[in-house]
């Protein structure tokens, strides 16, 4: 099994609506996204075209996030996912340097948006990630504990990452790579998906649709 | 017939300066080039004899290594789990550099209150292990198209035997003694050589990011500054020291201290101005008109 997602791009509206529904899931602090929505001009008059692309870590396969990192805290699970173990990160920003993808994000300080915390930052606050790197992990959590009660990833809410389940346009559809008949294996195949910057080596789970 | 010719990628995310690594990270490879370098030169300037230069390149060096690891710690976010970055020597070489480091010091240390010829030659291969390493950590970060060429390595090596000689050629007259051999003459050499890296790392990739990002280093005053000040001044100096002998020791100083501030410049820039993350791009977005 490995975890992926297909983005369809002529689907995404740039809504950002799967920006703030992870912000709101993982509790981020003012200032980091795991996931954005970039906002891109393509092509030359007359032929130009606004380009949203999504943007968040791309779960890779050969992730050069991970050997680099000096502590063990960048790990790679069996099913794909990447992820962090903030109790062992030093915040030396290596990982983040080798990422190809700008998908890792250093909390420097938990600061919210106004002098004083608001009760709903005080209620999520995470103490633990300051000064430590973070990431999106595919809703490790959610699609394991959704697992755990029966549901299938991708296809049940409760066992997929929120940015799928957010998604206005159905833009955003998780699945298992290893499974040919699950819909991300053949979107891949149907719509020909390709994945960001092929020539960095690093075999992402996270496929486009870019037509 | 003309051969097909993919389409280019399109740039949806452009480029952007990296701020993880600042000041502290720069100060880290500066220092550690320069102790580390500086006790290679020291010990093969003396062919692992003991010598003056050798002896004040045994706690120099060391501690010129421990006040970059010092400097860069400021910068993690959790300084305290420094200890940490020693447990994955397997597979990272930021791991390697920290355990390389260590050991360098620990052993020129050891050579400082025990002289002994086995531990020269231990320290000096450590010391040399360890600027590789921290090119080598450079190199693997493949975010950065200016840091992921494979001249980095060689880089970092030369870089850190023309501090090491310059700190060579400003210290030992600064401590009234006369450099053995004729280190001006290797010092030129390696001047010579550590010009043609850095020209040939400036031109290493094709790689549109790689060009856009080492740009400034090219093309405008912070790299003819580091050219002209960092290597072609210097070198000057040192032929005229040559050529006159004691009479222009002055010269040889101030070629010494030009080399020292010439590298630590060029990591600056290396670090700081070249710094930049990829654009992110899409292979193949094709576009097309729409009706209106």
């Amino acid at each position: 099994m490995r975890w992926g997602m297909v983005i369809d791009l002529p689907r995404c509206v740039g809504c950002q609506t799967c920006t703030i529904a992870c912000k709101q899931e993982h509790a981020l602090p003012a200032g980091v996204q795991w996931r954005f929505v970039a906002d891109g001009e393509a092509g030359v008059y007359p032929d130009v075209r606004r380009v949203f692309l999504p943007m968040q870590c791309m779960q890779c396969a050969e992730p050069p996030c991970v050997p680099v990192c000096p502590t063990g805290a960048s790990r790679r699970r069996e099913d794909g996912i990447v992820w962090i173990e903030s109790s062992a990160c030093v915040g030396c920003g290596y990982c983040a340097v080798a990422c190809p993808y700008h998908a890792r994000h250093l909390i420097h300080e938990t600061t919210g948006y106004f002098d004083a915390p608001t009760p709903a930052e005080a209620a999520t606050a995470r103490p633990d990630r300051a000064g430590v790197m973070t990431k999106c992990t595919f809703c490790m959590e959610r699609v394991d504990a959704g697992r755990a009660r029966g549901l299938v990833a991708g296809v049940d809410a409760d066992a997929t990452p929120m940015c799928a389940v957010a998604c206005i346009a159905n833009a955003i559809v998780f699945g298992d790579l290893d499974d040919p008949a699950s819909r991300v294996s053949r979107l891949i195949l149907e719509r020909r998906a390709q994945v960001l910057m092929p020539e960095c080596g690093t075999t992402p789970s996270v496929y486009y649709v870019a037509e | 017939m003309t051969a097909y010719r993919p389409p280019a990628p399109v740039e949806l995310i452009p480029a952007m300066r990296q701020r993880l690594w600042r000041a502290p990270a720069v100060l880290n490879f500066a220092l550690g080039g320069l102790g580390a370098g500086f006790y290679l030169v020291a010990a093969v300037a003396a062919r692992l004899e003991m010598a003056p230069a050798l002896v004040t390149a045994a706690w120099l060096g060391p501690l010129l290594v421990l006040a970059g690891f010092a400097a860069v710690t400021t910068e993690a976010g959790r300084p305290l789990r420094g200890p940490r970055v020693l447990v994955r020597v397997a597979t990272s070489w930021m791991s390697r550099e920290a355990a390389l480091g260590g050991a360098f010091a620990a052993t020129a240390a050891l050579e400082f209150l025990a002289p002994a010829p086995g531990l020269r030659l231990l320290a000096a291969i450590l010391a040399l292990a360890f600027v590789t390493a921290q090119g080598f950590i450079v190199r693997r970060a493949r975010g950065i198209a200016a840091w992921d060429v494979s001249v980095m390595p060689p880089l970092f090596v030369v870089s850190a035997l023309v501090s090491g000689l310059g700190l060579l050629l400003v210290v030992e007259p600064a401590l009234g003694r006369a450099p053995r051999g004729d280190v001006p003459g290797v010092t030129l050499v390696v001047v010579a050589v550590a010009l043609l890296v850095w020209l040939a790392y400036l031109t290493w990739s094709p790689e549109p990011a790689f060009v856009r990002a080492t740009r400034a280093l090219r093309e405008r005053a912070p790299g003819a500054l580091l050219v002209g000040g960092g290597y072609v001044a210097p070198f000057a100096l040192l032929a005229v020291a040559r050529t006159l002998g004691d009479s222009a020791s002055l010269a040889a100083l101030a070629a010494g201290a030009l080399l020292v501030g010439g590298q630590a410049w060029a990591k600056w820039l290396v670090i700081l101005t070249a710094g930049e993350f990829r654009p992110i791009t899409l292979a193949s977005l094709r576009l097309h008109r729409r009706p209106s």
